[in-house]
């Protein structure tokens, strides 16, 4: 029987491993049929998967219930007999469709590699439970988990885009993860910052490295100008004529229309930029394109969330209750923090008032203190105020020395001086301070200060 | 005592609180019914007095601001609502009411293919089977009328703007203008009911009603929501306007806009008369409220509440009314940019500067109605001076909001109830023409908290007839506003006659995300 099962074994990996040179994987769709099975492959591929991570879990857990490791042998077999099938369906989803390139390949020879170290792992098993070649189970079983990661890795950038997992990730983790940031077509024409953008996240998926339907690839400016199998898709200066824009405009319906599949279509807004970028040149470094501003496309960070204050709740009511200053939610949910307002008792809130607040300062993201009667002296206590975001200190008397405490509020963005008695020598300190968007300085010495004026878009 | 018929436990009086009906029910039978509970139980006020006077005046007050979860001290009736629903990028709002229907096509929707069809049909592919109103039902025919006006680009943006708009022209990258507003009414009392309300029938709350209900106060000496009506020119055709627009409908009626007159006293009777001083007056309204708990107490209508807070209000805007309105303090700087109609109380300049003033001290929302642009016929004529009228106040709020740092959390919107038709209403010559409503699509703007400046959205036909692409229907428009202020439309209602009521109405409605920054 050993010998038998190693015979099918050695048949079954060879007619796997032959299978990508016999059907080649060209680019050429093979009829719909093969697609309708096809697609349910994503449906089926999650059982294997499950029953994959199951065993070494069940062969671990099983040195201290045997009755555990028993069932390994059992869940194995299932698996390969559910990978086997899921493979046979995603060949034909391939082979169907026409996909082709690199990510298709490398999921492909995954997936192959993985249904053999599985076959292995039934036949060496036995060997391992009997105490003998104390190795090789667990080295093919680790083959097998390694292989399953490596093309279901591969399976979700075909099907979510090679940049998917690492595109929120943070900058400097990025910068470690090879290949991560060199989507990123680079400079600051309009076709890096706004058509490249687009096309890698609605078009790529299908249309890239990984694969290149039709033969059509769009990851890279050179390669979306020189178009597919088709022809040109990009007639610079021609947006009417240019099928880029006419596949991604006709009715969601259509047959030919992008992104196919249902996958999500490109908004307006991307449409009208890559009309009007067509219809300008096409070009690669232009940075501007007449009749298409864009405003401030650096994103702002997310604001950071305070930590949970309901702890506070009552001491913040009598709080309230003695100084008639409120402590407004700024939403529903609350890691967005407080609001302080005083308008209601503006001229007796003074400095001394805003320091009673200093035990609640990380859950305050905004002080409204226009027209109070808060100085400078308060610059002590705001600093305190790590999580602020918008400053209001319109129609107070600060004359601005000591604006410089502000440097250590990485949050905060919006600061108004209008008609206080800063002067353009202290607000110099504000030039220290990049992350403030928007200040103003209206009805003060410092007004028209260009240099530290900055203001909504 | 007769029975009723559903009681069944005939040892006990029937009380509408112990039947099985829903909460809502039980709600309106109290806000209903009065004169029956004030007769029936007026005998047992002295005794509740004399009770309440034992608890104490602290208890009282306990009772009727109650703090909510978050610590935050509620009006009376509100209650928790936890709103906003997700942190706004605008904590108020100044709508800009522009009364009649403004003529979009001289405006703000530039058709230049019109010229060359002057005095021509409107062709029937393009009007359709569009309801037309009693003033042009009777017309023979149609004939397309091209502004008066030429249209420049201005801006970053390239936007078109008339000519009658030299103001307005300056701030087209700060502005989102929709030109593919539309509504469903096509006259003027259920247009406007529409676009304030969400409801062509009077009855419903508005928009600054829900605001103010959903989002409170945020400065407890002025209104929530205040309304302010621009005097008239009698050249215009002045559409009459009244308070259903600013009810609070089904809601307490402490949500209602509080309109300030616009000559004379802002407020009427709001000063003191002769030998009354503070003191006294304070003295007298804390009688009447302890008063009017104890009504409350035993009535349990709400609209007692309403009365309380409202009294308190009066007694607060006695100081803070007069320093809102007193705008000898501001500078040279605020004339030079409103322009001297700014000094005529009344004025839309004047309501304009105000609007900014309450922008400044917490008015959650201020609603400017300007009358008059119900140009039907004489648009040549006419239409100038409401432009010069709107046009450069307009500009100032807007700049004067952005150089005080008040346009990052403030949402202006601009926009009347309708359009205005590309067709000539009554005769049509060189020199001059009318237009008739028009529903179908208008142009409206918005600037500030929340919606992405320079951005024109929507587009009409070139008759701006119809919308063909992105249309925005009064309920989204509604609903985006709401949005911007942090509100998710769905989730704002009111349970009155059964329905979850809300202001875009039962009928699904989005927010247009392609307006939001």
């Amino acid at each position: 029987m050993k010998r038998s099962a190693w015979a099918w074994v050695v048949a079954a990996s060879v007619a796997l491993a032959a299978l990508p040179f016999v059907l080649r994987l060209d680019g050429r769709a093979h009829g719909d049929s093969l697609q309708f099975l096809g697609r349910f492959h994503p449906t089926l591929l999650h059982l294997p998967i499950g029953l994959i991570v199951l065993v070494p879990v069940l062969e671990i857990a099983g040195a201290k219930r045997a009755a555990l490791r028993e069932a390994a042998d059992f869940v194995l077999r299932v698996a390969l007999v559910l990978a086997l099938p899921t493979f046979a369906l995603g060949y034909m989803l391939a082979y169907g469709a026409g996909d082709a390139g690199g990510t298709v390949t490398r999921h492909v020879w995954g997936a192959v590699v993985l249904c053999i170290g599985l076959m292995l792992c039934i036949v060496v098993r036995p060997a391992w439970v009997a105490g003998e070649k104390k190795m090789v189970y667990p080295a093919s079983l680790s083959v097998s988990l390694l292989a399953l990661l490596w093309t279901g890795h591969q399976g979700g950038s075909i099907t979510h885009g090679s940049g998917y997992l690492t595109q929120y990730a943070p900058r400097p983790l990025r910068m470690l993860i090879p290949g991560a940031s060199a989507e990123d077509a680079g400079g600051n024409s309009f076709y890096a910052l706004h058509i490249h953008p687009t096309l890698d996240a609605k078009c790529v998926s299908c249309h890239g490295s990984g694969s290149a339907k039709a033969g059509l690839r769009l990851d890279t400016y050179d390669d979306l100008m020189k178009g597919g199998k088709d022809g040109t898709v990009v007639v610079a200066g021609k947006p009417e004529a240019s099928m880029l824009l006419a596949r991604v405009t006709l009715q969601p319906g259509d047959p030919h229309f992008m992104p196919a599949e249902g996958r999500t279509p490109l908004t307006s807004e991307e449409i009208g930029w890559i009309r009007a970028w067509i219809g300008a040149g096409a070009s690669a470094t232009a940075t501007s394109v007449p009749g298409v501003k864009i405003a401030n496309v650096e994103a702002e960070p997310p604001p950071q969330p305070v930590g949970d204050y309901s702890a506070l709740v009552p001491e913040i009511a009598q709080m309230q209750h003695g100084l008639g200053a409120k402590l407004v939610p700024v939403s529903a949910k609350a890691s967005d923090g407080m609001i302080l307002r005083t308008v209601d008792v503006s001229s007796s809130f003074g400095d001394a008032q805003l320091a009673e607040f200093k035990k609640f300062a990380p859950y305050i993201v905004e002080a409204e203190l226009g027209r109070t009667a808060v100085t400078d002296a308060s610059f002590d206590t705001l600093k305190t105020f790590t999580h602020l975001r918008a400053l209001h200190l319109e129609g107070t008397a600060v004359t601005g020395s000591g604006l410089s405490k502000l440097s250590s509020l990485t949050q905060l963005r919006y600061l108004n001086l209008s008609g206080t008695k800063v002067t353009a020598q202290s607000v110099e300190a504000l030039k220290k301070m990049p992350q403030l968007r928007h200040v103003y300085l209206f009805n003060t010495a410092a007004e028209g200060d260009g240099t530290t004026a900055r203001s909504t878009p | 005592m007769k029975q009723h018929p559903l009681c069944t436990d005939c040892e006990r009086e029937v009380d509408v609180n112990g039947l099985p009906i829903p909460a809502g029910l039980k709600r309106e039978w109290s806000a209903v019914e009065t004169r029956r509970q004030f007769l029936g139980r007026s005998g047992k006020v002295l005794g509740w007095a004399a009770l309440a006077s034992l608890f104490g005046e602290a208890a009282l007050r306990g009772r009727a601001t109650g703090a909510d979860a978050n610590g935050v001290v509620t009006s009376p009736g509100r209650g928790n609502l936890g709103l906003p629903h997700f942190a706004p990028k605008a904590k108020r709002a100044i709508y800009l009411f522009m009364s009649g229907g403004p003529p979009q096509v001289d405006l703000l929707d530039y058709k230049p293919g019109l010229a060359a069809q002057y005095d021509k049909d409107m062709p029937d592919s393009v009007r359709g089977t569009q309801q037309l109103t009693g003033m042009t039902s009777g017309q023979a025919r149609f004939p397309i009328a091209p502004s008066h006006w030429g249209f420049k680009q201005y801006g970053q943006t390239g936007t078109w703007v008339s000519d009658l708009l030299p103001y307005t022209a300056k701030m087209v990258d700060d502005l989102t203008i929709v030109k593919s507003t539309n509504t469903d009414a096509i006259n003027h009392e259920p247009a406007i009911m529409f676009m304030n309300t969400g409801n062509m029938n009077p009855g419903k709350p508005c928009l600054g009603a829900w605001l103010a209900y959903g989002l409170g106060s945020m400065n407890d000496n002025l209104p929530t929501f205040i309304v302010l009506q621009t005097k008239t020119n009698p050249k215009e055709n002045n559409q009459p306007v009244s308070s259903r627009l600013w009810s609070s409908g089904f809601l307490s009626s402490e949500y209602a806009g509080v309109g300030l007159r616009s000559g004379g006293d802002p407020v009427l009777y709001l000063a003191d008369p002769d030998g009354v001083d503070r003191e006294v007056r304070r003295k007298m309204l804390d009688a009447v409220e302890e008063i009017n708990r104890q009504t409350q107490a035993d009535v349990g209508d709400p609209e007692t509440n309403a009365r309380i807070a409202q009294y308190e209000m009066a007694f607060r805007m006695q100081a803070s009314v007069p320093e809102l309105t007193d705008l000898s303090k501001e500078p040279q700087s605020t004339w030079d940019l409103y322009g001297p109609d700014a000094k005529q109380p009344g004025s839309f300049a004047y309501n304009c500067l105000l609007a900014r003033r309450m922008a400044e001290r917490g008015v959650r929302f201020t609603q400017i109605y300007k009358r008059g642009w119900d140009v039907h016929g004489d648009v040549v004529g006419v239409l100038p001076t409401l432009c010069a009228e709107t046009d450069r106040a307009s500009y100032a709020l807007v700049t004067d909001l952005k150089r005080r740092g008040l346009l990052d959390d403030t949402l202006v919107v601009w926009a009347g109830e309708f359009g205005r038709t590309v067709y000539s209403q009554g005769g049509l010559s060189k020199e001059n023409y009318g237009r008739d409503h028009h529903p179908r699509c208008f142009t409206t703007w918005m600037v500030g908290g929340g919606v992405r400046p320079g951005l024109t959205y929507g587009e009409t036909d070139d008759y701006s007839y119809n919308v063909v692409k992105d249309p925005v229907h009064v309920r989204n428009f509604n609903a985006t506003i709401l949005a911007c202020l942090g509100i998710d439309h769905n989730r704002l209602t009111f349970d009155y006659q059964g329905l979850d009521q809300r202001l875009t109405g039962p009928q699904p409605a989005t927010v247009i995300q392609g307006l939001l920054a």
